[in-house]
């Protein structure tokens, strides 16, 4: 696993009274070819119109994006299949790409950033805006009443920085009301870098909500048009380690326990007696909290060192169902489950140490067949944490 | 002199817990509150007692006295049998 994260989220919120945004936001990981696209797409006006000419623009974009089509030619093709509007003699949809490509381990990060009559982008270092050069492209297109200018620009960017884009929505907000001309992109700028230097962490996801938040406010709650905003953030991933079953050969019961304790991130154990062993090579007491616990999943543990210890695969296919059906935690009871689900979703990468060692109590015929397979359960997990929640996931057999 | 209390440990790991262990923690609801009073209840993320003798889950240990195939009715006997001895 590398050690670096490029963390992308974004906001939303639809012009007041609609149903559906004339903003729309693609994007894509391709593992693959070690890119990332991030298309921003607002359509003219609001509602289905919009929604379907934004829709079919950052389609377009995303998909030359991924084709060795050069940015710039990619943006020529777009440009000239926007239809233009009859009366405003204006280009029905605008658009922002930001094309991410990078090393084999997440190292020299290039964007190609190529802006079309959206907001310009904003970069920062930590809460330090970051000034660049952008190439100015003109293009005459039929019908237009004006040359359309396309900005391009590429540049690298180091761990603690972030590129943010966002739409009309959010630079226009409070426009005529709060503000005679608006948040404008200078009032983003110093909210973003007042934000971030109170919380120098703050998440993608937290800080597009932030933004959105913000010009929804100033917009009075009452949103003039459709407010999104992207973060894109370069950062060292959040980890956590989960133990689940006791290893095959108890010699290995030490290698687990080192392994554990050099890990640099939040640590669950899963699983009774790994709870047992962990305790004894951490020399650390368990208590149970009888306090919360359902039928269905046991209650967790407190162990010095560890985040969460909870039993094994009564809680563990418990937390596979929360994350295929996409049930947001904060809707669950409260029960180990709801702060496993949690630390995972809070979690960029996810390593798994799985123990082999048949466990004989669950040999017992009387047991559910809901018991299933440990294997099978961490694949399960694996592959909705990976598919769902975009999460990397590792994992080894002791 | 004060008198100790009863110690009293369930297991809650897997097999326990889904071969009766979750209803012995409902033990507010069918043990006489006066004997629980007596009695310091609880959990343990497994008592390694089905790797021994396998006699059946769920198992409960009473002043380090491993008991297996515990049912609720059995459980408050037990309990207010070890109070009584106390």
């Amino acid at each position: 696993m590398n050690n670096i994260f490029i963390d992308v989220d974004y906001a939303q919120i639809y012009k007041h009274g609609q149903k559906i945004g004339g903003d729309v936001f693609l994007l894509s990981r391709n593992p693959d070819s070690n890119q990332i696209v991030c298309t921003l797409s607002d359509g003219l006006g609001s509602g289905v119109k919009a929604n379907v000419l934004a829709s079919l623009t950052a389609h377009m974009a995303h998909k030359l994006s991924f084709s060795p089509i050069s940015l710039s030619h990619s943006a020529e093709i777009i440009m000239n299949t926007l239809p233009v509007c009859k009366e405003r003699k204006i280009s029905y949809s605008t658009f922002t790409i930001a094309d991410i490509h990078y090393g084999e381990n997440k190292e020299n990060i290039n964007v190609r950033l190529v802006e079309y009559d959206n907001p310009l982008s904003l970069r920062f270092s930590g809460s330090q805006k970051i000034a660049w050069t952008r190439e100015k492209n003109e293009l005459q297109r039929k019908n237009a009443f004006k040359k359309e200018i396309v900005q391009y620009s590429s540049f690298n960017m180091e761990v603690g920085e972030r590129l943010i884009m966002f739409s009309d929505g959010v630079a226009q907000s409070g426009l005529g009301k709060s503000l005679p001309l608006g948040w404008r992109n200078s009032g983003v700028e110093a909210f973003v870098s007042d934000l971030i230097s109170k919380e120098p962490d703050i998440s993608s996801r937290e800080l597009s909500a932030a933004i959105v938040q913000k010009a929804h406010s100033l917009d009075g709650m009452c949103s003039k048009d459709d407010i999104t905003a992207v973060v894109v953030y370069i950062r060292r991933p959040r980890k956590t380690v989960i133990v689940t079953g006791p290893p095959f050969l108890k010699e290995s019961d030490a290698i687990l326990g080192e392994k554990l304790k050099a890990f640099d991130g939040r640590k669950i154990v899963s699983g009774g007696t790994t709870a047992l062993i962990v305790s004894r090579l951490f020399n650390a007491k368990i208590t149970v909290d009888l306090s919360c616990w359902s039928p269905d999943v046991p209650p967790a543990s407190k162990m010095d060192g560890i985040d969460l210890v909870t039993e094994g695969m009564l809680t563990l296919s418990q937390v596979a169902n929360v994350l295929e059906k996409k049930i947001p935690p904060a809707s669950l009871p409260n029960t180990p489950v709801k702060k496993f689900v949690e630390i995972l979703l809070d979690s960029d990468q996810i390593h798994f140490i799985v123990g082999t060692k048949i466990n004989e109590a669950h040999q017992d015929p009387n047991i559910p067949v809901e018991i299933g397979i440990r294997r099978t359960i961490v694949g399960r997990l694996r592959s909705a944490l990976e598919d769902i929640y975009l999460k990397e996931t590792s994992q080894e057999y002791l | 002199m004060k008198k100790e209390k009863v110690q009293v440990r369930i297991c809650v790991g897997t097999a326990c817990f889904v071969q009766g262990g979750s209803d012995l923690l409902l033990y507010n609801d069918f043990v006489d509150p006066a004997v629980i009073a007596e009695c310091e209840i609880e959990g343990c993320s497994c008592l390694e007692a089905c790797k021994v003798n396998g006699e059946g889950a769920p198992y409960v240990m009473i002043n380090g006295e491993v008991h297996s195939k515990v049912t609720q009715e059995e459980f408050a006997k037990l309990l207010t049998q070890a109070v009584k001895n106390a």
